[in-house]
């Protein structure tokens, strides 16, 4: 199985950034190790060059972290077909359940390193970089991550069996009974609406309440709102989202979205949620650096940045989500 | 500034280019004439290799067709390297049945 | 954005002056992508017109095995498995293979019953008369023979048959009849010396696709020693082996990828004096270190990206302009008759995803630490050398 194009891209990019993120927290270990501001030696400036390549070394492999995420998707997506009685990704994943604890190690990962790119650019900002140790700390619990992104992955693709032809005289028949399940349970819509438009108004006040104030608490409270509204709109996807985009009401796919067949819909709708789900993650984990004084220039100019786009990426997300509700045919629930 | 407005632009028509190559083949197809000679005479495989049964009709041959002969026989056909699809295949050639006698 | 645009400009100018380093690594790293693509392109194109085509296969194959071997089936299975409900027909089919020694090439010999339809990709006509046979192009150019002429074959009794041609199936579904010979069902049957009470195989046709699993088992119930293969299966087949094979065929390139990585390693460590006194010079006039690295960032994107990008063209236009001249020898191993690519060009954009991760992310990877370092050197050092 792992002889998939595909696939193999996936190995040897998870291979390439686990390699790059080693390289790196090497680099970090020395760093945390001998790092002494204060100091202008020789050892001093050797280090500080150091921290250059750490930020590229990461730059890269978040890029390929996301990109993999994508193509993991769609890898998913393209050898469904393989599989009797798999109709889209959850039947690949379906038939090795690994593959959902790789899903959820390259989420966690996405969001990891990109926090850890956004929070390194605005310590580069500052003269004093005062966010250093923390910085190198997270990089040695972020590499572990992408190792085990490799192993699990690995053992994912290793693991699947797909269903030839040439298993010899209908065995195939006889293991009908095993194949995949198909569907996701799901909440009901109802449940699901009731939670999701609730958490994302709340969501859509505090945002503006942020652009307006520089209160810290409000920051603190999106981040937890953003947190409930990323794991309920999950929910809400697979309940009557999806429902809606595929026009049927019993299909609950969330990964249907990112077929051809339907216009690659998905793509735009999850970069929408996740991308309003990090930058809405920034301004509250921004928010007790203030006291820094070199930093707090800089955050304050790039809070409302993260803001907009925040606020832009889940417009994108819902705007997906709501323009077949308001305008397609299909209706889920009867009204009055 | 002349250089990059040049790259840019080259880079999109180049980006254009690509998009228009893979757009022509997602247009409805002319294969209904091919699918009507299949269903007519009720084809099972593509005729790209013709040097041996199991290559040609791949999907009638069964797991050992390749082995002929003998079963430790190595294929002796090129294609068949490329052709069998044997990874990951579950073989259920032998089946013990245990505490039967 | 501006200043990106400036950084932009600059690493241009910077990649214009170094032109013939750059120039070749743009064509080694083009042409690499070229020949990975050309393998994804290929094979998927191959895998979607089997998808296309065979999707109008026989709902289910039912072949006989005994010892192991595929083996004649008795034609009074058909009238077994016509009775099971669910079915809308089963037909008994004779088929099978001749070694032609003149030519040294492998046909495929089937026997058609009374033809219905027109059938479009079809110049001439169906065989009619026990003398008559219709044949792929392949076959007729080999013999370099028309409408009209006659093929003679050797039958089962060492005899030689003449047949007129009566219909040449049309280079277009080359992919699907290039060794095919058809013949009236009789004639064939006298031709390889069969009983009259067995076939070669079963093509059943049924009403429901959703019950194929269920007749399948039910076959495979009331006639133990059969082996029924559904379309699902067939299709199964193709994309297994397809996969496969452009799996097999990228491993081996990879090798090719690593040899390119270990050439732009090499080129992006060795920087000419002129360089390092250039970048001493940046560094002198206030350039910081992550200005530097983000021109070696431009110029390894814009180096990537245009490989990629003629790449990727090139591979398309060897694909499914040329027929893939450079991958058919590849392919085609020891077939005499093998049938020219005149594929429809399809391509997932998953694909292009696969070959771009797979290309570009190991040049980024590999040309990181050597940028850095350029990067860090300290302007008096550099200008001093």
């Amino acid at each position: 199985m792992i002889l998939h194009p595909g696939i193999l891209a996936l190995l040897g990019g998870s291979l390439l950034s686990v390699l790059l993120l080693i390289k790196a927290s090497g680099l970090g270990l020395t760093i945390l190790l001998r790092w002494d501001g204060t100091s202008s030696s020789e050892q001093q400036l050797a280090l500080e060059h150091k921290t250059w390549l750490i930020s590229s070394l990461l730059n890269a492999g978040l890029g390929f972290q996301i990109v993999s995420g994508v193509l993991f998707l769609a890898t998913v997506e393209a050898i469904h077909p393989l599989f009797v009685g798999a109709m889209c990704a959850t039947g690949t994943l379906n038939a090795n359940l690994v593959g959902w604890l790789v899903l959820l190690v390259k989420g966690l990962l996405f969001f990891a390193a990109a926090l850890w790119v956004i929070f390194n650019r605005l310590d580069q900002r500052s003269e004093d970089a005062p966010l250093l140790r923390p910085k190198y700390l997270a990089l040695l619990l972020i590499t572990p991550l992408a190792f085990l992104d490799l192993t699990l992955q690995y053992s994912f693709f290793s693991g699947l069996h797909p269903d030839i032809i040439t298993s010899c005289c209908g065995s195939l028949f006889s293991e009908q009974g095993q194949s995949v399940l198909s569907e996701l349970a799901a909440l009901p819509p109802v449940t699901a609406m009731a939670l999701f438009f609730p958490v994302i108004a709340i969501y859509y006040v505090l945002t503006l309440c942020c652009l307006r104030s520089q209160n810290a608490l409000l920051r603190y409270l999106l981040f937890i709102t953003v947190i409930v509204a990323f794991f309920i709109a999950l929910a809400a996807i697979i309940s009557f989202i999806s429902l809606y985009l595929y026009q049927m009401p019993s299909h609950h796919c969330p990964f249907d979205l990112l077929q051809a067949h339907y216009n690659y819909i998905g793509y735009p709708l999850y970069a929408g949620l996740f991308g309003g789900t990090l930058f809405g993650l920034l301004p509250g984990l921004a928010a007790p650096l203030q006291h820094h004084p070199s930093l707090s220039a800089h955050i304050d100019q790039l809070d409302r940045h993260w803001l907009w786009i925040s606020l832009i990426g889940m417009t994108v997300f819902l705007a997906i989500a709501l323009w077949p509700m308001l305008f397609a045919p299909f209706t889920l629930l009867r009204s009055g | 500034m002349w250089r990059a407005r040049l790259y840019l632009t080259a880079t999109l028509c180049g980006i254009l280019t690509l998009t228009a190559l893979l757009m022509t083949g997602q247009q409805p197809n002319d294969s209904a004439d091919k699918q009507q000679l299949v269903a007519a005479f009720g084809l099972t495989d593509l005729a790209l290799f013709s040097e041996a049964r199991y290559t040609r009709h791949p999907s009638q041959a069964d797991l050992f067709t390749a082995f002929q002969d003998s079963p430790g026989a190595i294929d002796h056909f090129p294609s068949g390297s490329l052709v069998v699809p044997i990874p990951g295949s579950r073989t259920r050639s032998i089946t013990v049945l245990k505490g039967e006698r | 954005m501006n200043r990106q645009l400036k950084l932009l400009e600059y690493a241009l100018a910077g990649l214009t002056r170094r032109k013939g380093k750059n120039v070749a690594l743009l064509l080694v790293y083009a042409f690499t992508i070229a020949a990975l693509g050309s393998v994804l392109f290929l094979t998927d194109a191959l895998r979607s017109e089997a998808r296309q085509t065979l999707d109008h296969a026989p709902e289910m194959v039912v072949q006989r095995i005994s010892a192991g071997r595929h083996e004649l089936i008795p034609r009074s299975y058909a009238t077994t498995i016509a009775q099971l409900p669910g079915v809308r027909q089963a037909t008994p089919r004779v088929w099978g293979y001749y070694y032609d020694a003149l030519v040294r090439a492998n046909f495929t010999l089937m026997g058609v019953t009374e033809p219905e339809t027109q059938i479009k990709d079809l110049q001439g006509q169906l065989p009619a008369a026990d003398n008559e046979c219709a044949v792929g192009i392949g076959i007729a150019d080999i013999f370099g023979a028309t409408i009209g002429d006659s093929l003679v074959l050797v039958d089962a009794h060492g005899k030689n048959r003449v047949f007129a041609i009566s219909g040449i199936f049309s280079a277009h579904s080359a992919l699907l009849t290039h060794d095919l010979i058809l013949m009236p069902e009789p004639a064939l049957r006298a031709f390889f010396n069969l009983d009259p009470t067995v076939a070669t195989d079963i093509a059943v046709s049924i009403a429901n696709p959703r019950e194929i699993t269920t007749l399948a088992k039910k076959v495979r119930y009331h006639l133990p020693d059969t082996r029924p293969i559904s379309r699902s299966e067939i299709l199964h087949t193709y994309d297994s082996i397809f996969n496969w094979r452009s799996g097999m065929m990228f491993a081996v390139s990879v090798a090719a990828l690593i040899a390119f990585c270990i050439l732009a390693w090499d080129k992006a460590t060795g920087i000419s004096a002129d360089e390092k006194r250039e970048i001493g010079i940046l560094k002198a006039v206030g350039w910081n270190t992550g200005d530097v690295m983000a021109i070696k960032f431009w110029e390894g994107l814009i180096l990537s990206l245009s490989a990629f990008l003629i790449g990727t063209i090139a591979a398309w236009l060897h694909v499914f302009v040329l027929g893939a001249p450079a991958l058919t020898p590849i392919l085609k191993g020891w077939s005499v008759l093998f049938p020219p690519f005149s594929l429809q060009p399809v391509t997932d954009p998953y694909q292009i995803l696969v070959l771009a991760f797979l290309t570009i992310a190991p040049y980024l990877a590999c040309t990181l630490i050597p940028a850095w370092k350029t990067a860090v050197t300290a302007p008096e050092q550099a200008m001093r050398s």
